[in-house]
């Protein structure tokens, strides 16, 4: 079996994950929504400890984190929950950057059907945002600004800092979509100008299917979101039906240790990393994204005279790589965020990302060489 | 003595001296900390107790909304770590 490189589509759950999901699976299997025993008790304790755990990482209160089904749905609730409110007070402007994923760029897609205007930001060849360009695109009626935090296909760390900076005097909404740096880089989303925060279970060791949206109260109170769903009225109202208390637990046991072991799995990635640059190096790829903003589990490459997809292929039986995000994959378009940074469509076709983590066993590179140089003829 | 138990006992002193957690209440939490042999496999629950603890506050259910925890909740709690 390949050694598995594609954890920023997915990656493996920490066996104390699992031993907290299978438990309420198979024991503690009781409905949260319904307190009036003990079965429905604990499952409710569960859920207000995840929450907890989940609140934690980012420094929110419990009662602002939501759960839902993933980051997508996160961002779909933060976006077009927004669109009421908007519509009410005339504030139709809407700004997001390039490199976004489909989850954040294609609700906006539906919001300009509804007649908003969206304006997407460039990125540079770094595979940052400049900040300076959305100070300048702030206006009077600016509703929404969503920005990620890391970006999925390059690994870069974007400016949030200097975002919080900028909107701290505009009132504007804020939304991070932090499906990829949600427990790996903690100090970023901690800022409390950020009001939303989208994250996903199986992008930190979690379970599929569970993530959270994360909004900052002020005096007490949501931002104006509307839900997208009805009936129910779990999660305050905005996010209704049966809360899956085993993928929550999972969840929370999955944000505990993603605080607990932060320096550890850094360091392990960074040493995992240094192989691996140095195997590539020593093939002349060209990284796609700045090193210095760039994570340490995750590497971009164009490797010159080589078709990614042939790479993926040959590679097949050592190491587990894609191409692209997972999203979009399987459906074989050129990656919008490489093209984005101004890369040619020969470097796109090049490129390959390798995303490990610190639970990645060790991977003979001067085999993953000898491919490329045989591809390389 | 595993973190977690460590934990349990830092935070309940801390909520006992400076904050409202009664002496009825810490006592047979401070058993559960000073005891982890006995609660060994129930480290789940010990970390919600520590959660509860953390959160302690007398008018939990004052208002609409439950957001911290309570007397009851600790009281279940032990409750279960006894089962």
């Amino acid at each position: 079996m390949a050694i598995y490189l594609d954890c920023n589509a997915t990656t493996p759950v920490e066996p104390s994950v699992a031993s907290v999901v299978m438990r309420f699976l198979e024991k503690d299997f009781g409905n949260a929504a319904s307190p009036i025993h003990d079965y429905g008790v604990f499952a409710l304790a569960a859920v207000e400890h995840a929450r907890g755990q989940v609140a934690e990482v980012v420094k929110a209160r419990r009662d602002e984190v939501i759960f839902t089904s993933g980051a997508t749905e996160s961002n779909n609730l933060a976006l077009l929950g927004l669109a009421e409110a908007g519509i009410r007070s005339g504030r139709r402007h809407l700004i997001t950057t390039a490199i976004e994923h489909k989850a954040v760029l294609e609700p906006f897609d539906e919001m300009a059907r509804l007649g908003f205007e969206v304006q997407i930001l460039p990125v540079q060849a770094d595979g940052r945002f400049d900040p300076q360009r959305l100070a300048d695109s702030l206006r009077p009626d600016t509703l929404l600004v969503s920005t990620m935090q890391v970006n999925n296909e390059t690994g870069v760390l974007q400016p949030l800092t200097e975002v919080a900076n900028i909107v701290s005097n505009h009132d504007t909404w804020w939304h991070v979509d932090a499906a990829q740096g949600f427990g790996k880089e903690l100090e970023q989303l901690r800022h409390p100008r950020i009001d939303f925060i989208s994250i996903s279970g199986h992008k930190i060791y979690g379970p599929k299917g569970i993530g959270a949206l994360i909004a900052r109260k002020h005096d007490r109170q949501f931002p104006p979101l509307r839900p997208l769903m009805f009936g129910g009225g779990q999660e305050q109202a905005l996010r209704p039906g049966t809360l899956p208390v085993p993928l929550i637990a999972g969840l929370g046991e999955a944000a505990k240790l993603a605080v607990r072991n932060n320096g550890e799995r850094i360091e392990k990635c960074r040493t995992f990393r240094e192989k691996a640059l140095a195997t590539f190096s020593s093939l002349g790829a060209e990284q796609n994204g700045t090193e210095e903003y760039t994570l340490p589990h995750v590497l971009n490459i164009s490797l010159p005279g080589i078709n990614s997809e042939l790479a993926i292929k040959a590679l097949k039986n050592v190491i587990a790589v894609s191409s692209t995000s997972a999203c979009t994959s399987h459906t074989r378009t050129p990656s919008h965020v490489l093209a984005a940074m101004g890369l040619s469509s020969d470097q796109v076709e090049q490129s390959i990302r390798l995303s490990w983590c610190h639970m990645t066993p060790e991977v003979d590179w001067s085999e993953v060489e000898t491919i490329f140089r045989v591809l390389r003829g | 003595m595993s973190d977690i138990f460590r934990e349990l006992e830092e935070v309940t002193v801390e909520q006992y001296d400076h904050y409202d957690l009664p002496k009825w209440l810490a006592d047979p939490v401070l058993m559960v900390a000073r005891n982890p042999e006995t609660y060994e496999g129930k480290e789940y629950l010990v970390e919600i107790l520590v959660a509860q603890v953390r959160e302690y506050d007398v008018y939990a259910e004052a208002g609409c909304c439950k957001w911290a925890y309570d007397h009851e909740d600790i009281k279940r709690t032990l409750r279960w770590l006894e089962e």
